[in-house]
């Protein structure tokens, strides 16, 4: 991008008409347009094929049942999810990872950015180590805690009783808190990143005004930094909202689900349903109700946000 | 509290933090260098006392895991191409040109990052099966040619790059893709290198797709068939481990040739 400041001041050579209302279009902005739609094309059909239509397929899915799904059944998919169990559980489930993982994420990411913006020597080997695990798939990140964690293979477990201290079955006394924690060990980094870009667009000049005052540096966090990070933890919170309410990998490798239907995962349900029982309408019922959830919350966020916001 | 200790206090957390981070992942190498005896013995081993590096090959006689390999390359690396080639174009036809339905269809392609993949999982395993494409590299990698946000990157990236070069171009009687080719595109090649190399891991790591469209061991990406390999071979972990540890190598490699480059790069291209 350097090189725009670079560039000569000149008048345009040729001066596009603007885009009058259906005026008739000079054969430059004609032909221009015929480029454009020529450059695009590749793009707007592969939208429409791999992003629009799967929309409007899985909408008349939803609609249908049977093995084959071939049966109209009308809104009958919709009315059974309110009243299955099954999927109640994984709902709740969900919710339950969705939120802790959006909190862990904001205390623990606005923390670190905290301690990092310090004009810290030796603060890129922190970021970079903070942000290995963001970058290892949650394959990696699945297995390698799998095993860490296990009662009596993993290595937590076995130091524990190196130590004559009691073992620990994490993943089958408290699995979704356990699959939070690891999920909060993959992405904090990345949090910590956004938090750190935040932090930069605040103007040194609040604290130096409030340490004239005498604002303590606790007093400088609560009244300076957080209401002044609103956007980014609006940002963050949505963020991390949307990528709770469909975390999937967690519970395919880690739990199964487990024990019993403990931490049932929404997606994870979604996929045994449509790929092991093959109940592709119901599958699909659920996946567009889940939909709905994310859009919800991400519209009623970004409200609260916007009457939170704050300007000094 | 004095500025000394608070700095004082920051170098403890965050090396606290680093480690737990660093650890586990070293440990994973630990394991992937253990013996089976190592492995499974009742006291903690954090290092083996030789390391085993043949857990590495025995691993490739144990699963197919040079068809993971290739799959995962062929895979990661059609896609980041797919995106350097249409992301820059597209981007560029947003940022410079003026045409009916500009907005519309901008705004169009920036709302496909509100649809998730669970929502496009089943109607494209669908259509795949209808195609012949599940288990295919075709499966594997059409459905992810592009994305919006690729797109958005290039196009905030084109942006600031002066009219006055497209037009004088124009006026020496370039031709429209000569100037996209010649003008445009060498002043993207900070952006594509982080579009490419990021487009390329995050679909390296991807795992929720390649587990849906195949259906053969041999078609398996790295995720999908270290997955099934440590659910078929639960006793195997060194291997696993093993198996962890290749797969980490690209990420690794990023880390290592672009750092500070990189940690601006995940600021603009985090979002997945």
């Amino acid at each position: 991008m350097a090189t725009s400041a670079e560039a000569p001041q000149r008048p345009e050579p040729v001066e596009l008409p603007k885009r009058g209302k259906r005026a008739k279009r000079s054969p430059i902005a004609r032909r221009q347009a015929r480029t454009a739609y020529v450059f695009l094309a590749p793009a707007l059909v592969f939208f429409a094929i791999f992003f629009y239509y799967p929309i409007a397929d899985i909408l008349n899915t939803s609609m249908l049942t049977g093995q084959r799904a071939d049966e109209f059944a009308g809104l009958d998919n919709y009315t059974n999810a309110f009243e299955d169990p099954q999927a109640r559980n994984a709902f709740k489930v969900t919710l339950q990872f969705a939120v802790a993982t959006t909190v862990g994420a904001i205390v623990l990411g606005m923390g670190l950015a905290v301690l990092i913006n310090q004009k810290l020597r030796g603060s890129l080997a922190f970021k970079l180590a903070l942000l290995v695990p963001y970058l290892t798939s949650i394959a990696v990140v699945g297995l390698m805690w799998r095993n860490i964690l296990d009662p009596e293979l993993g290595i937590l477990n076995r130091i524990l009783s190196d130590l004559g201290l009691p073992t620990q079955e994490w993943l089958n006394t408290h699995p979704v808190a356990t699959i939070v924690a690891v999920t909060l060990w993959m992405t904090t980094g990345y949090t910590m990143i956004l938090f750190l870009a935040g932090l930069q667009g605040i103007p040194d000049v609040y604290y130096e005004a409030a340490k004239v005052d005498g604002a303590s540096r606790w007093q400088q966090f609560r009244r300076i930094t957080v209401p002044l990070l609103t956007p980014t933890t609006l940002f963050v919170s949505v963020m991390a909202v949307i990528t709770g309410l469909q975390a999937f990998g967690q519970a395919y490798i880690i739990t199964r689900g487990g024990p019993g239907e403990a931490s049932d995962l929404f997606v994870f349900h979604i996929f045994e349903l449509a790929f092991r029982s093959r109940n592709f309408g119901y599958a699909s019922a659920l996946s567009v109700l889940l939909l709905l959830v994310i859009v919800a919350f991400t519209l009623v966020q970004l409200r609260i946000g916007r009457k939170r916001e704050v300007q000094y | 509290m004095t500025a000394g200790t608070s700095k004082a206090i920051a170098y403890v957390l965050l090396t606290i933090a680093s480690l737990i981070t660093i650890v586990p992942l070293l440990y994973t190498v630990s394991l992937s260098l253990q013996t089976e005896k190592e492995m499974l013995s009742a006291e903690s081993v954090l290092w083996p006392e030789s390391p085993q590096w043949g857990n590495y090959s025995t691993l490739f006689e144990e699963a197919p895991f040079g068809s993971f390999i290739l799959n995962s390359l062929i895979v990661a690396g059609a896609i980041a191409l797919s995106h350097l080639i249409f992301d820059p174009l597209v981007g560029y036809v947003f940022a410079k040109f003026e045409f009916p339905f500009k907005n519309t269809l901008f705004v169009a392609i920036l709302a496909t990052l509100m649809i998730p993949l669970f929502v496009r999982m089943i109607p494209l395993y669908v259509m795949m099966s209808d195609l012949g494409w599940l288990d295919s590299y075709q499966g594997l990698i059409v459905p992810f040619l592009m994305d919006g946000f690729g797109i958005f990157l290039m196009r905030q990236f084109i942006q600031p790059i002066p009219d006055d070069l497209i037009h004088a171009a124009r006026v020496d009687g370039a031709g429209e893709f000569t100037i996209y080719w010649r003008i445009i595109l060498p002043q993207c090649k900070p952006a594509l290198a982080v579009l490419g190399l990021f487009t390329f891991v995050f679909q390296w790591n991807e795992f929720l797709w390649p587990l849906v469209v195949t259906t053969s061991e041999r078609m398996r990406t790295i995720p999908v068939g270290l997955t099934q390999f440590s659910q078929e071979q639960f006793q195997l972990w060194h291997l696993t481990a093993a198996g962890s540890v290749i797969m980490f190598v690209p990420t690794a490699l990023l880390l290592i040739f672009s750092q500070r480059y990189f940690v601006r790069g995940i600021t603009l291209t985090g979002l997945k």
